[in-house]
């Protein structure tokens, strides 16, 4: 098993490098991950000696089978869980994606497997798992001022309780008023007009009305 | 007896209150300006009426300050009648409240209020059915004219019974109702507010957490969304059989410039710069007047009458602490208090924290904090209470730091007093420059470092209003009163404490031992320094305390420009002054107050040093 710390150097040139056919530069690295150069630049030689990666350049390193098939691996990992924190948990976004960082690297391929097909059984509504398949559904931001919506799913819906008291609750027909280049919205719900949050906004998930 | 006022926010419960009991409530047209509960007396046929006051809140089981608050209230049943005051412009909103309330089984009155702006907008109210479904009295009123609000108090005496609703939940909430009913023997309301997680029996707790989360995985939707749902619903159904609404031809909506970047944008920062610069000017006139009236009326004919040093020291002390009491409070205090009113009132504040709602994200907070920050210009303290409507303690801490070094009214008087008025207009606009450079820094800083989590805002636009004249002059009024009693005493006092260390020589002493230090890294002279350290106590006190110790009004005479304009900032930055640091102990603790008074102090030291440097 390789160390946590290999596993995201070689998630991070997959990433950079799409499907692996091209090379990353070590500033590319450095940059995804966050690291100082160096401390890079000697993780990135020992990850070539063991024959995960191999140079292009000087400057530029490629993933070899080897390490493409295991970087394939934590990055699917990674996205399954991601999916399952935002989709089914309701966990924020930005908080999803650093947990499923940690997560991924201890988690067994066998509990993934698990965790995915259980999020292919369950049957969701409309909205909730769409967003990992498809782009079927929208958030209140997809909308444009004067829209009429159905409020489809609210994401993480113990953290807004205001929402639910000021009338927007999955079901309710809102109209967008406003909506700002700087993506605050005011929408009118029962004759009130309730300005939100981009956050928040980015956290109701929308139909559009027949 | 006793009836609590019960309502959403600016529905006019506090405008009730205050004409029920005759006593000066605050109102304002913005969520959150009644934080505690206000107690107020009312005859009625020879019998005492005791009335409360409560917040106003959206919702009985929302996690804030204000909900806790009435949600207890309630709950201890210490109330004969409740009097939930709805607005009608807005009724299916208000009619969830309504309905939460009902659950509670006390004794109730509905007052619709507010019918003179429905039958402006077209709408015909038919209170039949919310007096037949809810079995409970209704009384149509307008608070604003004070039509029928002498209804209320006989209405609410007569009011016994409570409520006789009951709300038709999702039939998995009501066989969950039901088999929590039998299992703990506890009321429908009771077993609603366990579903969605609230109460104080942890076994009750616990099986309602089961059968909520069973329900939550057949709907894909909590029990709180089935539960609001389905009140919202009813509250629905209720108001359309209330409201016959005749389309009338739409007004012009304000909104559609109001809210837009462009104009919206403009217009705030217009509304901003316009409230300083008109306070300084028409203030810094009013001013001169007062003060030389002073000066031909009473300090120079006082003068004349050539009395023993000791008497003449006291009696100048004095005279000299009225008027420049008189010449800040009535140009500077009021005209501040007037036009936050009118702020206040019109209830375009939730407007402008919309529109910087993005602005705000930037430092650490969200839209919402424009309000209070608006509000320190007139004074610090009910700003740092506004900082409630902030939700996390991490939004409070950055938004106490940057209100306390927002320039109040007070603070103002320096600026205008001593740099307008001996250096110019445009370098006195410049300490304002400074000032608001230094909060947008502190702010970037601050949501960088500060701990914890970020909030979101939504908050209602509130309906746009002309501010009633009579009404803002009545809180500008009272604003300045707080300002006239507790401020002049220790303006008089201070003054007086003053010429005596004067005149037996203390005070030189004192000098001596700091006119080192204030020389080396400010370049003011010792004297300054007391007057900084008066400055604590109110802020206006470091004026005028210079003015008593430099012994003359005209400051411009004895210290030169840069000294005046260095004086001013430091004064302006250096520590919130003494009340500021009472309310700020108790909304934010010690330790934020502490980091709060120490980084001010550090902060106008080290502007003042360095523009000392640089400048000269």
């Amino acid at each position: 098993m390789l160390p946590s710390t290999f596993e995201d150097y070689l998630e991070a040139v997959l990433a950079i490098t799409g499907n692996g056919g091209q090379s990353a530069t070590l500033q590319e690295i450095a940059a995804a991950l966050g690291t100082e150069r160096e401390a890079t630049g000697t993780t990135i030689a020992s990850l070539v000696e063991e024959g995960y990666l191999e140079r292009a350049t000087d400057d530029a390193v490629r993933l070899t089978e080897k390490g493409l098939s295991v970087a394939s691996v934590v990055a699917r990992k990674h996205r399954v869980l991601q999916c399952f924190l935002t989709e089914m948990l309701g966990v924020d976004a930005d908080a999803a994606s650093k947990e499923a960082c940690t997560l991924e690297h201890d988690i067994s391929d066998e509990t993934i497997d698990r965790l995915s097909s259980y999020m292919d059984g369950a049957q969701p509504p409309a909205g909730r798992m769409g967003h990992c398949r498809s782009r079927d559904t929208c958030t209140l931001l997809d909308c444009k001022e004067g829209d009429t919506v159905k409020v489809a799913t609210i994401r993480g819906p113990r953290r807004h309780r205001r929402l639910l008291d000021l009338g927007i609750f999955p079901g309710e027909v809102v109209q967008i008023r406003r909506k700002l280049p700087n993506q605050s919205v005011v929408v009118r719900v029962k004759g009130c007009d309730i300005a939100i949050s981009p956050e928040i906004a980015r956290s109701i998930l929308v139909e559009s009305c027949p | 007896m006793r009836f609590a006022l019960i309502g959403n926010p600016s529905v006019g419960k506090s405008l009730i209150f205050n004409q029920l009991t005759g006593l000066g409530v605050e109102v304002s047209n913005y969520p959150g300006t009644t934080v505690e509960l206000q107690r107020g007396n009312t005859c009625f046929q020879r019998e005492m009426v005791e009335l409360v006051d409560l917040p106003g809140v959206y919702s009985l089981e929302g996690g804030s300050d204000e909900e806790d608050l009435v949600r207890r209230f309630l709950e201890q049943q210490d109330t004969d009648a409740v009097i939930v005051v709805v607005n009608v412009t807005r009724l299916e909103r208000n009619l969830y409240l309504l309905l939460q309330v009902a659950e509670y089984g006390l004794p109730m009155v509905v007052v619709l209020n507010m019918a003179d702006e429905a039958a402006k907008l077209g709408i015909e109210i038919d209170p039949a059915p919310i007096r037949d479904l809810l079995g409970v009295d209704v009384i149509q009123t307008a608070a604003s004219q004070g039509k029928n609000i002498d209804r209320i108090i006989p209405a609410a005496l007569a009011a016994t019974r409570p409520s006789k609703v009951e709300i038709p939940y999702d039939h998995h909430v009501e066989a969950a109702v039901r088999s929590l009913g039998k299992m703990f023997l506890v009321d429908r309301k009771e077993s609603v507010r366990a579903l969605q997680g609230f109460g104080d029996n942890p076994e009750l707790l616990e099986a309602a957490r089961t059968i909520a989360d069973e329900i939550e995985s057949r709907h894909r939707m909590t029990a709180s969304q089935i539960i609001a749902a389905n009140r919202h619903n009813f509250a629905h159904r209720i108001a359309d059989l209330t409201l016959k609404e005749e389309l009338l031809l739409r007004q012009t909506d304000p909104d559609s410039i109001l809210t837009r970047l462009f104009p919206g944008m403009p217009i705030l920062l217009g509304i901003l710069v316009g409230m300083l610069l008109l306070v300084f000017v028409v203030g810094s006139f009013l001013e001169e007047i007062i003060v030389e009236i002073f000066n031909v009326f009473a300090i120079q004919p006082f003068l004349a009458l050539g009395l023993p040093p000791l008497a003449e020291e006291l009696g100048r002390s004095i005279l000299l602490a009225l008027q420049a009491g008189l010449g800040i409070a009535f140009p500077y205090v009021l005209l501040f208090y007037i036009i936050i009113s009118v702020l206040e009132d019109s209830g375009y504040m939730t407007r402008a924290a919309f529109l910087a709602d993005n602005a705000m994200h930037r430092l650490g907070m969200h839209g919402g904090a424009v309000i209070p920050l608006t509000l320190a210009f007139g004074c610090n303290v009910p700003a740092i209470m506004g900082i409630r409507l902030l939700h996390s303690r991490r939004e409070r801490i950055i938004a106490s730091f940057l209100v306390t070094m927002v320039p109040c009214s007070a603070r103002t008087v320096i600026i205008a007093g001593i740099v307008g008025s001996f250096v110019g207009l445009g370098a006195a606009f410049s300490v304002y420059g400074i000032v608001f450079v230094l909060i947008l820094i502190t702010g970037l800083v601050l949501s960088r470092v500060t701990p914890g989590e970020r909030f979101g805002m939504i908050m209602e636009m509130v309906p746009l209003r002309r501010p009633d004249p009579k009404l803002v002059m009545k809180k500008a009024w009272a604003r300045l009163s707080e300002f006239l009693f507790i401020a002049m005493p220790l303006l008089l006092v201070g003054s007086v404490v003053l010429g005596l260390l004067e005149f037996f020589g203390i005070m030189a002493i004192f000098e001596g031992i700091v006119e080192p230090y204030t020389l080396a890294l400010l370049g003011l002279p010792g004297y300054s320094a007391t007057a900084l350290v008066f400055g604590i106590l109110r802020k206006e006190m470091a004026f005028e305390t210079l003015a008593i110790l430099a012994g003359t009004a005209d400051l411009g005479a004895v210290l030169s420009s840069l000294q005046l304009y260095i004086f001013a900032v430091v004064t302006v930055l250096f520590v919130p002054c003494l009340a500021t640091i009472t309310v700020l102990l108790r909304e934010v603790g010690s330790r934020i107050t502490l980091a709060i008074t120490v980084y001010t102090v550090a902060l106008g030291l080290l502007i003042g040093g360095l523009m000392y440097r640089i400048l000269s």
